[in-house]
């Protein structure tokens, strides 16, 4: 890919609205092209090239730098690459796992809250209750903040919403 | 005539589909019966719709044909719920559509469906705000006032004197709440595919004070706008009954009071204030409205919608067809769970 992730679904977007859709016959047709242009706009906001790709790249790299690197002062002066494969990349699946499990515990710990109310001090399930609240409303904010326009008049009524 | 392999998705072939319905057609009632048109409608998440010309059919020439997808938003699907509600109303002085037939058994159309009769009007979209904007002065005000009293005529309808009295068995009015707090539990675990702390807190902060209901009634599950027929600005009737159960009737209340629901407006579902609906709906149904109790189901009602965007995220994610209108509603989890946050925040 050579070019950036945005600009693609930029143009993906202009092509589809400007190019594609005038032409599509059907109301329910052009809705699941709206449909299509949202979930790109989505994707805008929060994806980028994966780890997995780039790591790959990064390993062909560092091998050829080493192997260039071997070569010593044959090649005094030269520009050498010296890349190299960060050791603790996670891959985006390993970061939503982790997300996940932390998930599952605040999940967790709500239920038992629930159960256990009697047996601790208000005042430690108030601190508990607050500290819960906090962390979801940091997580809704940021996943509104990368969210995308809504564009469910379009996608219902096959139309581009007027101004 | 049509093989029995021909079942399987019936109702996704119009060819077969004709067949199949005239064959059965033909034989619940005995004579001939034609299809001569079938036009599927391009609306709804969850049941296929399609208008249907007959000849030969005693009860209607033009009927509604509505079929519950293996794949559908709510699937499994069984069309008894809507065709038992809408043919115990009939008596009552709610608008809807007369009810004909219905089966669960696949073997006929290759999904539950069943037959009513089709209504004339003009459905207002809730997302369309050129459609909410249609609805102004008189207009509103008649429509408003038509959508107020066949929601108390529904709450106050005696269901036990039909064949709904079924229903009842274990649902009492203090029950009713937790009741439904359970059915949508059981749905939340099947249609969840990642830990949601939200909906925990919210399902918390529910169990802590279900009201206790003033009475169990007929609970419409989907009654706002969008939901109904209307024409010469007047309601013919209250559509898509697939959710209907007994419950608390505030139940319907909350869901009405969404803000989801009011095409951009501050008008309950684009059509009154809050306080002329709960004036009108108090005096229609005898009974005033605990607003504790409309507190919690409007909770509950923004639990329930981020619940079934959950489901759209599932249904996508489980390849079973590629409606892109389903990603689209998933992306409204987050903005519906801080919605309920902010409305925990102010009453713990």
């Amino acid at each position: 890919m050579n070019n950036s992730l945005p600009r693609l679904i930029d143009g993906m977007v202009a092509t589809l609205r400007k190019e594609v859709i005038p032409h599509i016959e059907g109301e329910f047709a052009r809705g699941q092209a709206f449909g299509v242009i949202y979930m790109l706009n989505s994707l805008k906001l929060r994806a980028s090239w994966s780890n997995e790709f780039l790591v790959e790249q990064l390993r062909a790299l560092e091998e050829a730098s080493r192997d260039l690197e071997g070569l010593g002062l044959d090649i005094a002066g030269a520009p050498v690459p010296d890349a190299r494969t960060p050791e603790q990349a996670p891959t985006s699946a390993q970061l939503e796992a982790t997300r996940d499990k932390g998930n599952e515990r605040i999940c967790a710990l709500i239920d038992w809250l629930v159960a256990h109310r009697g047996a601790i001090s208000a005042e430690t399930a108030a601190h508990a209750d607050a500290t819960i609240d906090r962390y979801l409303n940091r997580q809704l904010k940021w996943e509104l903040s990368t969210s995308a326009k809504p564009m469910f008049v379009e996608i219902s009524s096959g139309a581009e919403r007027s101004a | 005539m049509s093989t029995p392999s021909d079942a399987a998705r019936a109702f996704e072939d119009p060819a077969v589909l004709r067949v199949r319905l005239a064959d059965y057609l033909s034989g619940q009632t005995g004579a001939p019966v034609a299809v001569e048109s079938l036009v599927k409608f391009p609306a709804g998440f969850s049941w296929i719709t399609y208008g249907v010309r007959l000849a030969g059919f005693p009860q209607a020439q033009n009927v509604i044909l509505r079929i519950g997808p293996p794949y559908g938003l709510f699937a499994p699907y069984s069309a008894m719920p809507e065709f038992e509600s809408l043919s115990a109303l009939q008596t009552s002085s709610v608008p809807i559509p007369k009810a004909f037939l219905a089966s669960d058994d696949a073997s006929i159309l290759g999904a539950p469906f069943f037959l009513c009769e089709r209504v004339e009007g003009g459905t207002p979209l809730p997302w369309g705000a050129q459609e909410g904007a249609s609805l102004e002065g008189a207009r509103r005000d008649s429509i408003a006032r038509d959508f107020i009293d066949a929601l108390a005529a529904l709450h106050t309808f005696d269901w036990r004197r039909t064949p709904l009295a079924k229903w009842g068995d274990g649902i009492t009015e203090e029950n009713a709440a937790l009741h439904q707090l359970e059915f949508w539990q059981g749905r939340f675990e099947r249609w969840t595919m990642r830990p949601h702390p939200m909906a925990h807190r919210a399902f918390a902060w529910l169990r802590r004070q279900p009201p206790k209901a003033s009475r169990v009634a007929i609970v419409h599950g989907d009654y706002r706008l969008g939901n109904f027929l209307e024409r010469n600005d007047r309601i013919t009737a209250i559509l898509d009954w697939e959710l209907v159960h007994l419950g608390d009737p505030i139940e319907d209340l909350g869901w009405a009071f969404l803000p989801q629901y009011r095409g951009g407006a501050r008008l309950v579902c684009g059509l009154a204030s809050e306080e002329d609906f709960l004036s009108r709906y108090e005096a229609r149904a005898g009974e005033k409205v605990d607003r504790g109790a409309l507190r919690f189901y409007v909770v509950f009602s923004l639990l329930k919608l981020a619940l079934t965007h959950m489901a759209a995220a599932r249904c996508f994610e489980d390849g079973l067809f590629n409606d892109m209108r389903m990603p689209a509603m998933a992306t409204q989890i987050a903005p519906v769970f801080r919605q309920i946050a902010k409305i925990l925040e102010h009453t713990p």
